[in-house]
């Protein structure tokens, strides 16, 4: 089994918010620069990121299935005069890089990872086999204009942030180990075991336990303590 | 840094010269596939270098039209049940169909948008491979294919995939033409990569790539790989040029009484290119700096493993090719502007930078 610790998490639920709601809600929080200049999912990644930034030394995997979909749109409607600051944050993973360039905070290892159907899976197998001690695993979404219309941005924004570590200590807060499916008994069960993006994000905001399927090849114990 | 060494089992690519030995075998003629045109495709704009897949237009179309080049690339790849948990694929790229989705955002063919996110693109491309659904989607702009070969080799070297495949793909549109044009980096000059001048620039070119990967075994093998990421300007690095030195260092040892040649990025910048040709010189003096972006052009999140297959194919034949398109003075004396004719080398460094001031560096050596 694939296992770490969970040391720390932080999640933000801002489902349908408007985002200039999100953006004074969170802007507080954040450096004026920050603030101002962020997407709407890097205000968000930064709000759950704040209290694990000193631990986003090493080992940053970030997942999220459409990134920056409001800058995407919003460049696409500069051309013919495209904007070079939208087309920066734009790019895909540019969340994370928002904030830790506000801070100036290097990382040995930024792995963002993309949509698919089973991308909490994807990025639950990223994060357990990374050799550094302490992982920070973080995610989310934004929700996005027109886009969102046609089903290739999110209906809803949120984030999430999590420190795992390969010892237990004091400030373990739950525990994850993935599992590998028998592909017998995957087919035998026939459920349907792909666990969408935000159920995962729900699963941590409610800090339930869970032990189940999380892809067709991976089962997943979640357990708070 | 991983150091578990895998087997490089298999590896192939295409550009706009080719599949890996036709472009290889260009670049030691000193070809250049950048030919100047508009930025904005059928919107016109600046003419611009870029090096786009032979017949292939700016501007996407539904189904892409790059889809042909990508199964005639994937007819090389070794016959497995990829996309099962013991073959799985890593997908990596920094554009996917964002093609589509500037063509939908243009024209309103709602057709476009069967490809418009990189969860539809690759579901796309896994259908017409057939691939099953063991499949990680990785996006870190220019180093994307160096993540997904780390990614690749992690789930071998661990013992959780017997074999993983790593595909990569960008192609051009106006949206990346377009932004990079926005950032005045590419303009109507062709990058001269390592080459002291007064004004840098950089081309765009297309690109896809796959590689196959399993534990150790004969032949060549990747002896390791490391990463960095300054954080410091989403497109410029620290003038003193750590983060190059950074990323190489753990490589230093693992390189060391090996003779190798290095596969810089080099796309053409001034101030990357002298910082990186400067980090070079300093860690591996003696061993000779090429980079191929003058006639390819940038070939985006592909770029890694475009290039690897390259390298690849230079290390079989021991004829390297050199920096196309640039001319002395150079920023380091270690830059080989001509080709490297000596079959004596038994290693390579690739390295890759992207936004952010990522960096990605591999050394690939025989087993």
């Amino acid at each position: 089994m694939l296992e770490r610790h969970i040391a720390f998490v932080a999640t933000d639920d801002a489902g349908a918010e408007d985002p200039a709601f999100t953006r004074g809600r969170l802007r507080a929080g954040l450096t004026p620069g920050f603030g101002r200049r962020a997407t709407v999912l890097g205000l968000l990644i930064g709000g759950v990121l704040r209290e694990v930034l000193e631990q986003c030394r090493d080992t940053v995997i970030y997942a999220s299935a459409f990134g920056e979909t409001r800058a995407l749109a919003d460049f696409l409607d500069t051309f013919p005069h495209p904007s070079p600051t939208l087309f920066q944050t734009s790019v895909h993973p540019s969340a994370v890089q928002q904030v830790m360039i506000d801070r100036q905070l290097p990382i040995r290892e930024y792995i963002p990872l993309a949509g698919g159907p089973c991308l909490a899976a994807r990025a639950l197998v990223t994060a357990l086999l990374a050799p550094a001690d302490t992982v920070v695993f973080c995610g989310g979404e934004e929700r996005g204009s027109w886009m969102s219309g046609y089903k290739m941005a999110s209906d809803r924004g949120f984030a999430f942030a999590l420190a795992l570590r390969k010892g237990r200590d004091a400030s373990t807060r739950g525990h994850l180990g993935l599992a590998p499916i028998d592909e017998a008994e995957g087919r035998r069960s026939g459920a349907a075991c792909e666990m969408p993006f935000p159920a995962w994000f729900d699963l941590l905001h409610s800090r339930k336990n869970y032990d189940g399927p999380v892809s067709a090849e991976w089962r997943l114990e979640l357990n708070w303590t | 840094m991983d150091s578990c060494p895998v087997q490089l089992a298999a590896c192939g690519c295409v550009s706009a010269l080719g599949d890996a030995a036709e472009t290889h075998a260009a670049l030691l003629r000193g070809e250049r596939a950048l030919a100047l045109q508009p930025v904005h495709g059928a919107l016109g704009g600046d003419p611009v270098p870029l090096a786009l897949l032979p017949g292939r237009n700016l501007d996407e179309e539904s189904p892409p039209s790059w889809l042909p080049a990508v199964r005639r690339l994937m007819g090389a790849c070794p016959d497995r049940p990829w996309g099962d948990r013991r073959h799985p694929v890593f997908v990596t790229s920094s554009n996917f169909g964002v093609g589509n989705l500037f063509a939908f955002r243009h024209n309103g063919e709602l057709s476009h948008l069967n490809y418009g996110t990189p969860e539809a693109c690759v579901a796309f491309i896994a259908r017409e491979l057939g691939w099953g659904g063991c499949i990680t989607i990785i996006s870190h702009a220019c180093v994307s294919s160096n993540l997904g070969l780390v990614l690749a080799a992690r789930q071998v070297a661990s013992g959780i995939a017997d074999e993983a495949l790593v595909f990569t793909f960008d192609f051009l549109s106006p949206f990346v033409a377009g932004g990079f044009h926005a950032l005045k980096i590419l303009n109507s000059e062709y990058p001269a990569p390592y080459q002291a001048q007064a004004i840098g620039s950089i081309g765009l070119g297309d690109g896809a790539a796959f590689a196959v990967l399993r534990k150790a075994g004969p032949g060549l093998i990747i002896a390791g790989q490391t990463l960095y990421n300054e954080m410091h300007h989403f497109t410029a690095f620290p003038a003193d040029g750590s983060g190059f030195g950074a990323c190489i260092e753990p490589l230093i040892h693992l390189a060391s009484g090996r003779r190798i040649w290095i596969k810089g990025h080099g796309t053409g910048t001034l101030e990357a290119g002298r910082l990186e040709a400067e980090a070079f010189g300093r860690s591996f003096p003696g061993s000779p700096l090429v980079g191929w972006k003058g006639s390819l052009g940038h070939t985006l999140g592909s770029n890694g493993l475009v290039e690897l297959a390259l390298a690849v194919e230079s290390l079989h034949s021991g004829r390297i090719p050199g920096t196309v398109g640039s001319a002395a003075p150079t920023f380091s004396a270690n830059v080989a502007l001509g080709p490297v004719m000596d079959p004596s080398f038994d290693g390579v460094l690739c390295a890759s930078n992207a936004f952010g001031g990522a960096h990605a560096a591999l050394l690939l050596c025989h087993a």
